[in-house]
């Protein structure tokens, strides 16, 4: 098996090309201002007395599953960004024929990517979403969202990007991969938006479209899930859901739907790449 | 599709005794690409030492052939260098020891010398010529016929797809044409003499298409035999070049 030699190429080629370093900078730069707001948020918070009992423990909640939103969202985008080129994008450029004229199965090729990219992704949310928790615990004195099931919500959602990008590009070259990827993974975080008013105004129609669409692309519907795991319960989860979470996380057979969803897309990548003329 | 990179729309290929595009058959195959585009955010050495991986060559063995291969190709000086620094040429001579990594019994090139000068060229002709002697079949696929001429023992030439010509290269250029400067008539009696064979009047000469040397003895005799006098008689070489030419366009050998 040549799994392993394609992963370990495609995660030294993101190294070697600067991506992971040019995601990490920008991360970082992140962190720090997101530090910053924290801090400054949290000492107002202190000077602002009364409230209903829970709101400083709801609004540090708040903070940090905001803060993991836009995690989780650059963490997408750099999923699909990786992986929307990954297939048919290389044997355009040529640079896949000699590598696959080896003895190396195209199935190897396809899981090999999906395998890097993934762990790229993990230490990415791994490291982020960590350093994100120890910044709010060391300003606020907080632990929150201190479990492994919200990082590891976000990273299958990220994998669920891949597994469509990888599909995808077993026979679309990069631009309209991509916007077609794009607008999917759109279209799911519209759905969301949908979704919950129309739960709000109790309207089965609007309610079942964001349904549709968390079926459609589940990246929506595993953060809600990952944001519920974060959030605290009582006031403050009320707090957090908004534009950040669901008010009604999914139940638990989206994730079931969510595992189907990635083995249809990678098995569509497998079998059409297996099947695709170089 | 000897490297399982098309899929065969009917029929079956069989490479060194294994079903096409199997793992077997790659495995024994090595390939230089016509793009040859590789990562370039690689070193050459590194480059050789991905395809040594992919192409099972053993651990400990692994770093020497990738130094001699290097050496082979003339890129000993830049072997930790990135191929996003090397010239065409380079890129090519790399692929070309890219290509040879898993010590193939099967090598394709296609159009290995594009991109190379003439003294680079001449290595790459010594190269494919040793690897015949090792025993190696290298399969040449060029647009250069010179090229062909002085390294192939066997040539194909392929016309929209199809073979329309295929064997040995002296075989296939056995086939000679000679020039013939003679009197009024000699078109006229080399006609009756050789009936269907190609026969041109070019400035006063005449060329004439023959198989083989006995029929150029024949047509002279028979040219004299009515009468003309014959003043010269030469062999005018046949190149690869006049033979995909003439096969090219009228579709003969």
């Amino acid at each position: 098996m040549s799994t392993h030699l394609i992963a370990f190429f495609t995660l030294r080629e993101a190294l070697r090309r600067r991506v992971v370093l040019a995601a990490a900078l920008l991360t970082f730069g992140y962190l720090v201002l997101y530090g910053v707001g924290v801090w400054f948020g949290y000492r107002d918070l202190q000077d602002t007395p009364g409230g209903p009992p829970g709101l400083t423990e709801g609004v540090v909640n708040l903070m940090l599953v905001g803060g993991l939103w836009s995690l989780n969202f650059i963490a997408s985008v750099l999923a699909v960004f990786l992986s929307v080129g990954a297939l048919a994008g290389e044997v355009d450029q040529g640079t896949l024929h000699a590598i696959a004229a080896r003895p190396v199965r195209r199935s190897e090729i396809v899981l090999g990517k999906f395998v890097g990219f993934t762990l790229m992704l993990a230490v990415f949310i791994g490291v982020s979403a960590g350093l994100m928790i120890l910044i709010v615990a060391v300003i606020t004195g907080q632990i929150v969202g201190a479990s492994w099931s919200g990082p590891l919500l976000m990273l299958l959602a990220s994998m669920l990007l891949i597994g469509l990008a990888l599909a995808g590009s077993s026979r679309l070259s990069p631009l309209p991969n991509g916007v077609i990827v794009f607008t999917l993974y759109s279209t799911a975080l519209i759905g969301g938006v949908i979704e919950q008013i129309g739960d709000v105004l109790e309207s089965a129609v609007m309610f079942n479209i964001g349904i549709f669409s968390s079926v459609l692309v589940p990246t929506r519907a595993i953060w809600d899930m990952a944001s519920a795991q974060l959030a605290a319960g009582g006031f403050a989860g009320e707090l957090s859901a908004g534009p950040f979470g669901a008010s009604n996380p999914p139940s638990g057979w989206m994730l079931l739907i969510a595992f189907l969803h990635l083995a249809l897309t990678l098995g569509f990548a497998l079998r059409a790449f297996e099947r695709r003329d170089f | 599709m000897i490297l399982g990179l098309t899929y065969p729309t009917a029929g079956e290929i069989e490479v060194l005794g294994q079903p096409v595009g199997s793992l077997a058959a790659r495995a024994q195959v090595g390939f230089l690409p016509e793009t040859f585009r590789f990562h370039d955010w690689l070193t050459a050495s590194e480059l050789l030492h991905f395809h040594a991986r992919l192409a099972r060559v053993p651990a400990d063995i692994r770093a020497e052939r990738v130094r001699e291969l290097l050496a082979l190709v003339g890129l000993s000086d830049r072997v930790g260098d990135r191929l996003s620094t090397f010239s065409k040429g380079m890129m090519q001579r790399v692929g070309l020891a890219q290509a040879l990594v898993g010590e193939p019994r099967l090598v394709i090139l296609d159009e290995p010398t594009s991109a190379l000068d003439p003294i680079g060229r001449r290595d790459v002709r010594d190269r494919i010529r040793e690897l015949g002697e090792q025993g190696v079949t290298v399969f040449l696929n060029s647009h250069l016929l010179s090229e062909v001429e002085q390294v192939c023992d066997r040539v194909a030439i392929i016309d929209h797809g199809a073979i329309v010509a295929e064997g040995k290269l002296d075989t296939l250029l056995s086939a000679q044409e000679i020039e013939i400067r003679a009197g009024d008539g000699a078109e006229a009696a080399a006609r009756q003499a050789l009936g269907d064979a190609e026969i041109r009047a070019l400035n006063g000469r005449l060329r004439v298409r023959v198989a083989n040397d006995d029929e150029t003895a024949i047509l002279v005799q028979r040219i004299v035999e009515a009468g003309v006098p014959v003043y010269d008689v030469r062999q005018v070489g046949d190149s690869l070049e006049d033979l995909f030419v003439r096969v090219a366009e009228r579709g003969d050998v």
